[in-house]
């Protein structure tokens, strides 16, 4: 086993009855580095993540975790991964401390309890039955059991679903500290901002399939920067210049006409002295201008849209 | 390091325990199940009373009853309890949590089957005490006949109850799902009167019952004498006893065989719709 390589997926195609959840995505997780599967709901990001995680076999193509089948050699995989699952069940009757003592009985050298529930955040809290936590409270116990055997590979499903931005915070900084430590982490989310914050590398899923992959920089690079500024009512659309070669799009948001560019060749800067320029040759005010680099969150709509439309 | 990993035994005893103790510790937060497991039982006892000489086919009619509940009691604290814990545990998603530990499958079901066994032993040790205190009864003839019955009798409908969990949709209707194997129980296996009193073709299909067997080899343990040859029920000795008993094992066996098999092609770790 090439011990670089925590996870390999190839061709895995994964079907509930006649719908195909995942069909053929290969990818691979390097040791010790956060891997994000970001998608759409139904993009079919916690199927795979449970054919990792070994919970349903494979129906075509082949999984590793740490170089055996998460499926077929549980018993030797499991002792070694941690698993938050998207929705799984707690005990509504134990208490924190008591979910964490007989979560340590299951789970080889385990953390200490105290140090468990710290980690939780709920060392108020340990005496309380778990049916009296909040949605973020139990997503942050999940995350503690996940941790409890200092598991070498991690996987997150939507860790922060539900949490308030304070805990989001607390919980990445945790996610970091777990990678720091040398552990691999897969997370699934539709938080871009986690994605960009976390992620060493990412795969945009849709449909089944694995759009585009990459560092946060490769999968954004080549989807161009915008501008766009509003429309004054006496510029008609045909007057307006094109930048870098690209043309315009026309959108009317709450009654205000945006002229927005997608730029690719030349790059932001020439692009935006090329509509200044314009717009002081011409005598045209830009209210409403803003330029940015383009960001994740671009990459996943065209990928969502381009999915619809197709 | 891989041949380590790929020897390990694919089921503790520590860990059963481990999930026992959870099971234990839920069962006690729980007070409508523990009333289940342990107040049927004592209504059933409590029934055996009114029956104290009354002569059933030549014995007591408190012990033949009594000796029936012995079996009859598998039903509460085995396939009831195991019912209603992994249809509880499969739809509110505990089932799957567990399974992300580094348990193995068979310690979360070996575990629960312990948890069942152990309360079932308590039962049916204080059943025996009852009858042998309070209803004239006696010291088993052969205990190891009878606990011989009884463990098959736990395998049985451990293996039924892990196949009925898996046709069941909710932990609520987990209790209408076991209700006709209740009845079944109650009517076919001879547990309030002796199979003989049925017609005889009646009484030979209720020898078939997963329930009969049992009783029939624990009444022919505890009296030392033979329940299969129901007419009469000659006194047997040690290896007469296991004798006559013999068809009553192979139906037994029959039914864990069968029960394993549903059990395997029905039991879910995971509810339908996810």
């Amino acid at each position: 086993m090439d011990t670089s390589t925590a996870i390999r997926v190839e061709g895995l195609r994964q079907r509930y009855g006649d719908f195909e959840a995942v069909a053929g995505i290969s990818f691979e997780v390097r040791t010790g580095e956060l891997f994000a599967l970001l998608g759409t709901n139904g993009a079919g990001k916690t199927t795979t993540l449970e054919a990792l995680e070994g919970h349903r076999a494979v129906h075509e193509g082949t999984v590793r975790v740490l170089g055996r089948d998460p499926h077929r050699e549980r018993r030797a995989v499991r002792p070694r991964i941690g698993i938050m699952l998207q929705e799984g069940g707690f005990f509504a009757d134990l208490t924190v401390a008591e979910t964490v003592d007989h979560w340590r009985g299951f789970t080889p050298a385990p953390r200490g309890r105290d140090e468990a529930v710290a980690l939780a955040g709920l060392t108020e809290k340990a005496g309380v039955r778990v049916r009296q936590l909040s949605g973020g409270q139990k997503r942050r116990l999940d995350l503690a059991l996940a941790l409890l055997g200092r598991p070498a590979v991690l996987f997150l499903d939507e860790p922060t679903a539900g949490m308030d931005p304070e805990a989001r915070h607390t919980t990445w900084k945790i996610v970091r500290d777990v990678v720091a430590s040398g552990a691999t982490v897969v997370l699934t989310t539709h938080y871009l901002e986690e994605a960009e914050r976390l992620a060493d590398r990412l795969a945009i899923l849709h449909r089944g399939r694995i759009k585009t992959s990459g560092t946060v920089g490769d999968v954004v690079a080549g989807y161009g920067d915008r501008i766009s500024f509003q429309l004054p009512g006496r510029v008609r659309v045909a007057e307006l210049p094109a930048l870098g070669g690209a043309r315009a799009d026309i959108t009317v948001d709450g009654g205000r006409t945006v002229a927005s560019y997608t730029v690719t060749g030349t790059g932001l800067q020439a692009g935006l002295y090329d509509l200044l320029r314009w717009a002081e040759e011409e005598r045209v005010p830009l209210d409403g201008l803003q330029a940015r680099s383009a960001s994740l969150e671009d990459v996943f709509l065209r990928t969502a849209a381009e999915g619809t439309t197709r | 390091m891989n041949l380590a990993a790929t020897s390990l035994p694919a089921v503790s005893l520590s860990a059963m325990l481990r999930v026992s103790r959870l099971d234990l510790t839920l069962l006690w937060r729980n007070k409508s199940s523990l009333v289940t497991v342990f107040g049927l039982p004592v209504v059933f006892a409590g029934m055996l009373v009114p029956m104290k000489g009354v002569d059933m086919g030549g014995v007591d009619g408190a012990l033949l009853q009594g000796t029936g509940h012995l079996g009859f009691f598998l039903v509460f604290g085995v396939l009831m309890n195991l019912v209603t814990v992994f249809t509880a545990r499969r739809e509110d998603l505990t089932l799957k949590r567990l399974r992300g530990t580094a348990l193995s499958d068979a310690e979360i079901t070996g575990g629960s089957v312990l948890t069942a066994t152990g309360m079932y032993a308590v039962q049916a040790l204080a059943l025996l005490t009852v009858l042998g205190v309070a209803l004239g009864g006696r010291f088993p003839a052969d205990p190891v006949l009878v606990l011989a019955g009884l463990a098959g009798g736990v395998a049985v409908f451990a293996a039924l109850a892990f196949a009925l969990s898996g046709v069941s949709p909710s932990a609520e209707l987990a209790q209408l799902t076991v209700l006709p194997i209740v009845f079944g129980c109650m009517l076919g296996a001879g547990v309030m009167f002796p199979l003989d009193d049925l017609p005889g073709w009646l009484a030979q299909i209720s020898r078939f019952t997963p329930l009969s067997p049992v009783v029939e080899i624990t009444r022919t343990g505890y009296f030392g004498q033979d329940f299969h040859d129901h007419s009469a029920h000659p006194s047997v000795g040690v290896l007469a006893g296991w004798r006559t008993c013999l068809p009553s094992f192979g139906v037994l066996a029959l039914w864990a065989v069968l029960g394993r098999a549903l059990a395997a092609r029905w039991f879910r770790w995971e509810p339908r719709h996810a």
